[in-house]
């Protein structure tokens, strides 16, 4: 069984700020780290590989550096990489990154499963994963919280559907979105550590890709544009009230309201 | 479209220059200075470069006729039937936005055996209601799901589109821009309509500590999600308003590789770190009773209850729900404290929350210092009437 | 010796001195002032007072030792011995609202604080001017003048150090009144006796702080943890030694089994990263290059894995130091939270004589039939053993908790090791500090303190 991960660099931290006065971000420290909610992806594709002997590939796209997190998957199991990197990408959105990880992947080879982490910490949009299996033209099925069954044709998963859950069956090849209560994701060992150290991550980039039109990469192949990033307002509320407990009750439920929790 | 380009004869200091770019995007290879895969777009560079080293680039496109698409139209979420009230929060969203461009508001619900349900619809001041109606539409399947939007959009042509920001809407929505190669912008706060119908939409990033505002200039339709209680509802009209279409599609585009087994109802333990509301019973709550009032009360919002770290060594609760530098840490919407001094112990632990209401009778308590709204009373005045009133 | 007790007039004076919404009497006083973390059965003062400045708490000394009324220092009753509990009454002066930082001095780099700010908010403070206050234990809610009352230690003592190393200067109220300052900005001193060292780790017997001058470092830009799993606690804390020896210096090192981890996961709700081994070391380095750390910490894995780890897992960033360290954080909070009581045992010991120490508890734990747990520095060899009662009788209990502290204070000595190692003496560890140390030693213990006290109002019945 082949199984593919996709992961993505994200920085190490999110306490991003913007400048009052100049509308900038500003931004401490240059570390970046694997998005946390795919080392869930990870572990996931590494217990099915404890249990099938699946073969676990993973890639991701952005600059040369983000190789890093590769080698990391390497140390929590995975057994091969592949980086999708060219400058043409700059300036993806959510379109144009799935549209290259799916020419990646389809370069790197089709497998049985991929998984994807539920969203990443900086674009926090949760839609990379559908949009891929769409351009994969593969079944996807997003919210999982539990897999089931491996079988050798399908896989059975739970899916978490808000209010209930949906026990489903999907056949393979497919694309899943594990939640972040999935698992509990392993550390990265020092001993896969040196036993990869040598191990080669090849580099993609868009003339390896079978879809060469430079108008579906990077800023050219997204349809959507930021305006401009602003401060939120920040709830700076601070009032006091007094009163009879009718009085009081009254003013609360009444705020509740506004704040539609009641 | 656009892209950066770098003068680089104008490059003097490049290793200061690599720096303005929060997202690592500019390089310095000892030669030329360039631009890689991380660039978003942002033009800090433009803006907090040396003058003209840094220049954004428009080329010219060719713009689609955007008065071929017409409509706005709201994805009735559902899970076998019931609908999500989000979907009404959408529709009076719709509603605002068509009239200001007039266009007419669509909806388009996919189930099975849902006609009943799509008449009651028509109470809320829609157009049109599209249905599909089909056995193999009875659970949520992405294949054929898809298949419908794509064919409602064909045959219809909305120039927006509004999903609920559920886990739902967060599967379809993506599913179906890619499909159209459009753009879908997550988890959207705010929505407006601009005259030119482009949807102006704003979102909070990384991590909430910023808002975007984002738009979808020479794509249709554009895709938006909205969380639950973002909008308003729209009241139910006593009349019906509009039609409901029935559409069909053929039994090839209803096939899926995806079987449902089982549907169960959820049954997690829910931790209060995940909690959205929390009512925190703290030390002047001393009884059993106070602690189920303050329980219900957190139930009734749809919440959960925590306690400070007294009632736990007084043995009257659970461990686990402690909140505290020693305890646990949580963020959630709404926290209400009642009874809680506020020592440096728990704050710690909450007070992140983004809405602190504290009940405490002594206006000295430390509580005070970090609550947006403190009411100065009795805790045992003011939640048995509390609980009274969200009961009603 | 009898002291006076308070009456009115006291009461009266106090108000003066301080304000009446700063003063509390009988009903008045909150119930953690009765206590500590540990010590539970305590006694009320007679009344607290919440002193705002030097000259106030001067003030007050000079009148009960005039008056020979009994002063209990107070910071936040985080403390594990007794130390700032009124057990015979009196006043309590609490440092609460002393909780001002006064200067960050960027050329000396030192900052100056008020006994009652918090070792978090002092942490916190100095990280956002990129500068790093190193002692670290585990109570992030204490106050510094508690901090340095005990001379606390904490995890990061292996490359750091103690409070002690960290504190320049004091002010200081005496016994009687009067206001001396000790130490200063100056990084030398050879000025006769230190008394600044005196005053440090007395647990509040000699003087009253008031102010302190802390000393800072350079922040560190980068920090890693290790997790090693191990078949068995002896074969991780036998490894300890083959790591000091080594000279990479991690930054702390401590031990835990893997029942203190399930404990804290239930207690957390959760779950930790990897608990399929019965014990750990965990291993931090930090340094200001990625490379740097990275090359330490090969080293270090090295020798872990030849001395019989199964892995050495890495965790690197915020999000698995998060989990990691709040997981060992409330190894604390979730055995009390596992027992009806327990007392704690904080000993010290020589580092190549840890492991032969634990053995012995785990010995113990089967011969006095009672549940020991355990964790804690392996790398600076302070242990903290905690006995608990779990559903024994109180009689049976105290017989037990006796035996066993009896007979750990004594292997302790035996290996060479001291009574406490970061917690202080209090009142709860007194006859053990006694037993250890002997006559002689406790007898120029109790000359200094009638040198600084000679009517022993301050904190008396506390270290000697």
């Amino acid at each position: 069984m082949e199984i593919l991960v996709c992961i993505k660099q994200v920085p190490g931290t999110s306490e991003v700020e913007v400048d009052k006065e100049t509308g900038v971000l500003k931004r401490e420290g240059i570390d970046s780290k694997m998005n946390p909610y795919d080392l869930y992806g990870v572990e996931t594709a590494v217990k099915i590989k404890e249990q099938t002997g699946a073969r676990v590939t993973v890639t991701t796209m952005g600059p040369p550096q983000a190789s890093e997190i590769l080698q990391e998957a390497f140390m929590m199991g995975a057994d091969e990489a592949a980086l999708f990197t060219d400058r043409k990408f700059a300036g993806a959105d959510v379109l144009a990154t799935s549209y290259t990880i799916a020419q990646g992947i389809k370069k790197v080879n089709i497998p049985d499963l991929i998984i994807c982490g539920k969203q990443t910490t900086d674009g926090d949009t949760a839609q990379v994963g559908p949009e891929l299996a769409e351009f994969l033209s593969i079944p996807h099925v997003a919210n999982v919280t539990e897999i089931i069954e491996v079988t050798d044709k399908s896989i059975v998963l739970e899916m978490d559907m808000g209010h209930s859950v949906e026990v489903v069956e999907m056949l393979y090849p497919c694309l899943i979105t594990v939640e972040k209560g999935i698992n509990v994701p392993r550390l990265p060992s020092f001993k896969l550590k040196l036993a990869t150290k040598n191990k080669k991550i090849p580099f993609y980039s868009l003339n390896d890709f079978e879809d060469k039109d430079e108008k579906k990469y990077g800023l050219n192949g997204s349809p959507t544009r930021v305006l401009r990033i602003f401060s939120p307002e920040a709830n700076a509320d601070r009032e006091t009230w007094t009163g009879s407990g009718e009085e009081l009750t009254a003013k609360l439920v009444k705020k509740l309201k506004e704040l539609k929790f009641a | 479209m656009a892209r950066i380009v770098i003068n680089q004869k104008l490059v003097t200091k490049p290793e200061e220059l690599v720096r303005l770019c929060p997202f690592n995007a500019i390089e310095w290879d000892n030669e030329y200075l360039q631009i890689n895969a991380a660039c978003k777009m942002c033009k800090l560079c433009v803006k907090k470069g040396p003058a003209g080293v840094f220049t954004c680039e428009e080329e010219k496109v060719e713009a689609i006729d955007k008065s071929l698409w017409r409509g706005v139209c709201v994805y009735v979420d559902h899970v076998d039937g019931d609908i999500h009230p989000v979907t009404f929060e959408l529709i009076g969203k719709a509603r605002e936005m068509a009239a200001k461009i007039s266009h007419p508001v669509y909806v388009i619900f996919a189930g099975s055996d849902i006609l009943t349900k799509a008449a009651e619809i028509l109470h809320y001041g829609v157009d049109e209601v599209f249905v599909y109606d089909d056995p193999e539409l009875k659970h949520f399947r992405i294949e054929p799901y898809t298949a419908v939007m794509e064919d409602f959009i064909h045959n219809n042509k909305p120039s927006t589109i509004l999903f609920g920001g559920t886990n739902v809407g967060r599967s379809l929505a993506p599913r179906v821009a890619a499909r159209f190669r459009t753009g879908l912008t997550a988890d959207c706060t705010i929505l407006d309509m601009d005259e030119s119908t482009d949807l102006a939409q704003i979102r909070p990033a990384f991590g909430g500590n910023i808002m975007a505002h984002i738009y979808t200039p020479n794509s249709r339709p554009q895709f938006a999600t909205v969380r639950y209680k973002i909008f308003d509802a729209p009241a139910r009209n006593q009349e019906q308003s509009g039609k409901v279409t029935v559409c069909h599609l053929p039994a090839d585009k209803l096939q899926s590789r995806i079987k449902v087994k089982d549907v169960k109802k959820k049954e997690t333990v829910q931790t209060i770190e995940d909690a959205e509301i929390i009512v925190v019973a703290g030390g002047a709550v001393k009884s059993q009773e106070g602690l189920a009032l303050c329980r219900s009360i957190a139930e009734k919002l749809g919440g959960m209850l925590a306690v400070t770290r007294p009632l736990v060594e007084a043995g009257i609760a659970d461990p686990r729900l402690q909140i505290g530098l020693s305890g646990r840490t949580v963020k959630p919407r709404l926290i209400i404290c009642a009874g809680v001094a506020g020592y440096i112990q728990f704050v710690a632990g909450m007070d992140k929350s983004d809405t602190i209401i504290a009940i405490n009778t002594d206006e000295q308590a430390q509580i005070f210092n970090v609550a947006h709204y403190g009411i100065i009373g009795d805790v045992y005045e003011v939640l048995p009437k509390l609980a009274e009133q969200l009961g009603a | 010796m009898a002291y006076k007790k308070i009456d009115s007039k006291d009461i009266e004076f106090l108000v003066s001195v301080a304000g009446k919404d700063k003063v509390f009497v009988g009903d008045q006083i909150h119930e953690t002032y009765s206590r500590d973390e540990i010590v539970h059965a305590g006694k009320y003062p007679d009344v607290v007072v919440e002193a705002e400045s030097t000259e106030e708490i001067s003030r007050i000394m000079k009148y009960a030792y005039e008056q020979e009324i009994i002063v209990t220092p107070r910071g936040q009753g985080t403390g594990l011995a007794g130390a700032s509990v009124a057990f015979q009454g009196g006043i309590m002066i609490s440092t609460v609202r002393m909780n001002k930082i006064l200067e960050l001095d960027d050329e000396n780099l030192t900052l100056t604080v008020e006994p009652g700010v918090l070792l978090m908010d002092i942490i916190k403070f100095v990280q956002s001017n990129d500068l790093f206050y190193p002692p670290d234990p585990g109570e992030k809610s204490a106050s510094i003048g508690g901090n340095i009352s005990t001379n606390a230690g904490g995890m990061k003592a292996v490359k750091y150090g103690v409070t002690r190393d960290y504190v320049r200067g004091l002010e200081v109220v005496l016994p009687d009144g009067r206001v001396i300052e000790v130490g200063g900005k100056n990084v030398k001193n050879s000025s006769g006796y230190s008394i600044k060292d005196l005053i440090i780790g007395a647990e509040g017997t000699l003087g009253f702080i008031t102010k302190a001058i802390l000393k800072l470092l350079p922040l560190p830009k980068v920090s890693y943890s290790l997790l090693v799993p191990f078949p068995d606690l002896a074969t991780a804390i036998e490894t300890v030694p083959k790591i000091i020896k080594s000279k990479s210096i991690p930054t702390a090192i401590e031990f835990m089994e893997r029942s203190a981890i399930v404990a804290a996961e239930e207690f957390l709700g959760k779950k930790f990263p990897d608990k399929s081994s019965d014990a750990y070391l965990l291993l931090t380095f930090d340094g200001n290059k990625k490379e740097e750390v990275e090359d330490a910490y090969e080293k270090v894995a090295h020798i872990c894995l030849e001395a019989g780890a199964f892995d050495v897992f890495i965790s690197n960033t915020q999000e698995r130091q998060e989990t990691i360290w709040k997981t060992r954080g409330a190894f604390l909070e979730a055995i009390k939270a596992s027992t009806s009581e327990l007392d704690e045992c904080d000993v010290v010991v020589p580092r190549n004589k840890v492991a032969e120490f634990i053995k012995f508890t785990n010995v113990l734990q089967k011969e006095i039939d009672i549940r020991i747990q355990s964790f804690g520095h392996a790398g600076d060899g302070n242990l903290h053993v905690y006995v608990l009662r779990d559903d024994l009788p109180a009689a049976e209990w105290k017989a037990k908790l006796t035996k066993a502290f009896d007979r750990m204070y004594a292997k302790a000595a035996e290996l060479d090791g001291l009574t406490s190692g970061e917690h202080g003496i209090g009142s709860e560890k007194k006859p053990f500090l006694e037993k250890a140390m002997g006559e002689d030693y406790m007898s120029v213990l109790k000359s200094i303190k009638a040198a600084f006290d000679p009517k022993n109002i301050l904190n008396p019945g506390k270290v000697c």
